[in-house]
């Protein structure tokens, strides 16, 4: 079970504090898979980040992480890193297929993982055993970064996440700045992954890529998730206006093309503003959505919304 | 639509367009040729939007370059609102004029030590348009064009804008000249969600309002069925499908287009169950110059297809470069 209550992350910025992270909740079944969608600067990095306790130039201000019912938060730095870091909890950074370091193989970056982590098994066999596990050929780990094509470089820096076979593992946008195709393959590995019992947190602006993946899904907005709940319930009867107009902008292969857009900008994190921060752009805006609006049950999940008081 | 060509207006026209890279530094023994641009050929009618699409390296953005003369080409012709474009000055002043682009960052493609009002002056003060003392009412009037509101952005800096609204001011520079053409390349590839439909709207907006057309260069096949009329599918150089975006679109010929097709997530819930299959090969180890460039990936590859397939027409409007026929 994976469950988040009360979060708060917050960065300093120029002697103002960003609001990345404000009182989010929801909670995981055990396997389920969780999908964050936002746009840009909505705070779902950071959410990833703070799960992994790595929000760099941040702090978590207050709020529980709870993995198998143990707070994370609680936890001094040694036995985070000791018992949690990677061995329970992973993450595919955002971009980190340019972070693969260009003057070691890839061989020498996954031995690093296991030293890091004073793994004392049989080091050779893990790593085959996780590059396998992404499909690609034993022959890659002795070669350089240079030497791969994107795709396989976002494949090895997700066996590297794989590596100490963790329960959960939090991907930030792993498809983008991959080629069309390429990009469904590195999913149809995901899905292959999480069939065979891996919990994926994943983030990403595309909700095409996250129904892919998503048992459940977390819409955010300005550092808040307006509504949670399953895949089937968002997508089909979705509730807060925010979702709605979101589904509404993708442009579709088939069927009709009429499309909405969303106008403005979504608020200034460091000076958000009162109530519901979605007001300025909704369409269906009242006078009590100036006040900070109520999480209503859903059949699965929440809404936070007035329209559903 | 009609079928008699005689009667179509192109503003632009390419044929047997040719572009070689050579990979490899001077002193290297191993030299590679990149076929960039291999033998292309199409026309761009009035007032449409033409897709092309295709991956990365596919050849996308040089063809963009090579109509617009930044870049020389090996060989072929470009001959663009009746005028052919050579090296000659007036033919070069006027495609620099009368065909902007949009490019794919808009971070990147405004000037940051610029204001709005200088970034989208500049076409007007190069190229001499109009009197100096009326360029500022051009400016108000393109920004007006793609919905800012000039008074309140003409004195700012990019860095005050957000990614919507640099898309915007990129797009008002490239309208100001008043172009018959514009090669918006991956527009709206870089911005959100959510911002992205405003500017693909604007796009439909000026060309009813100037009868712009649009040459639009794109991976994303959602985004371009809901500007496109025409699209070209470009692999390795080489055009392999073209058509009515519609017909290509809901019944790909190309084994290529297919994949493409099948790579796409929309976003439905029935995706979370089903198995994400993708009709395509891993990649074998050939020569990809030599008979059909897909061959190595291609799932439906015969012995024919080490010959090289021409581009043939299938049906009225719609061609195919492949020997099966996988639809």
């Amino acid at each position: 079970m994976f469950a988040i209550n009360d979060l708060i992350v917050q960065y300093q910025l120029r002697g103002k504090i960003v609001h990345a992270v404000d009182r989010v909740s929801f909670s995981l079944e055990n396997n389920e898979s969780l999908g964050i969608v936002g746009e840009s600067a909505c705070g779902k990095s950071t959410l990833g980040l703070a799960i992994i306790r790595s929000v760099m130039g941040g702090k978590i201000i207050s709020g529980e992480i709870l993995l198998d019912g143990q707070d994370i938060l609680k936890m001094s730095d040694e036995e985070f890193t000791k018992n949690i870091r990677w061995k329970k909890i992973a993450m595919v950074f955002q971009g980190a297929m340019n972070s693969l370091d260009p003057v070691f193989s890839i061989k020498q970056q996954f031995e690093e993982i296991l030293r890091t982590h004073d793994y004392s098994g049989n080091r050779l066999e893990m790593i085959n055993e996780a590059i396998a596990s992404v499909g690609l050929p034993s022959s890659v780990l002795n070669k350089f970064p240079h030497e791969l094509s994107g795709g396989m470089k976002q494949r090895a820096v997700i066996a590297m996440a794989l590596l100490l076979k963790p329960e959960l593992v939090i991907a930030d946008e792993p498809t983008t700045a991959l080629d069309v195709l390429v990009q469904a393959q590195v999913l149809s590995l995901l899905k292959k992954l999480k069939k065979e019992g891996m919990s994926l947190v994943l983030i990403s602006h595309d909700l095409g890529i996250i129904s892919e993946i998503a048992d459940k899904v977390a819409i955010m907005y300005a550092g808040k998730i307006v509504e949670f709940g399953t895949l089937q319930e968002v997508y089909s009867n979705p509730k807060h206006p925010y979702t709605k107009s979101l589904l509404e902008s993708v442009p579709k292969i088939k069927g009709k093309s009429d499309l909405m857009s969303l106008k403005g900008n979504p608020p200034d994190l460091a000076n958000p503003p009162e109530g519901c921060r979605f007001y300025d752009r909704c369409s269906q805006a009242m006078e009590k959505c100036r006040k900070d609006p109520q999480k209503t049950k859903t059949k699965s999940g929440y809404v936070s919304c007035w329209l559903y008081e | 639509m009609t079928n008699d060509l005689t009667v179509v207006e192109e503003i632009l026209s390419i044929k047997n367009l040719k572009k070689y890279f050579v990979k490899g530094r001077e002193f290297s023994r191993q030299k590679e040729t990149i076929r960039a641009v291999d033998g292309i050929s199409f026309s761009i009618t009035r007032g449409q939007t033409f897709v092309l699409a295709g991956e990365s390296g596919s050849g996308k953005t040089t063809i963009a370059r090579l109509i617009l003369r930044a870049l020389e080409p090996d060989s072929g012709e470009i001959f663009f609102d009746g005028t052919k474009i050579t090296n000659d000055v007036s033919s070069l002043k006027k495609i620099r004029t009368e065909c902007q682009m949009i490019h794919q960052d808009p971070y990147a493609s405004i000037d940051p030590r610029m204001t709005v009002l200088d970034i989208v002056k500049e076409p007007l003060d190069i190229h001499n348009i109009g009197k100096s003392n009326k360029r500022r009412d051009l400016v108000f009037e393109a920004l007006r064009d793609v919905k800012l509101e000039p008074d309140e952005i003409v004195s700012k800096y990019p860095h005050m804008l957000s990614g919507g609204q640099r898309q915007r001011v990129a797009i008002a520079r490239a309208i100001a000249t008043k172009p018959k053409l514009i090669i918006a390349d991956e527009p709206v590839s870089m911005l959100d969600v959510s911002v992205r439909v405003g500017i693909l709207e604007l796009m439909r907006e000026l060309q009813n309002k100037y009868g712009i057309s649009f040459f639009y260069i794109t991976h994303d096949l959602s985004t371009a069925r809901y500007v496109g009329q025409t699209i070209f599918i470009l692999y390795l150089g080489k055009i392999v499908e073209m058509g009515p975006i519609n017909d290509v679109l809901s019944r790909p010929r190309h084994p290529y287009t297919q994949a493409l097709l099948d790579s796409i997530s929309e976003p439905t819930p029935d995706n979370l169950q089903k198995e994400k299959k993708i009709r395509i090969n891993d990649p074998i180890d050939i020569n990809v110059y030599q008979g059909c460039r897909f061959r190595a990936r291609c799932p439906y590859a015969i012995e024919k297809c080490k010959q090289e397939p021409s581009l043939e027409q299938i049906d009225g409007q719609r061609s195919v470069a492949c020997f099966v026929e996988i639809n």
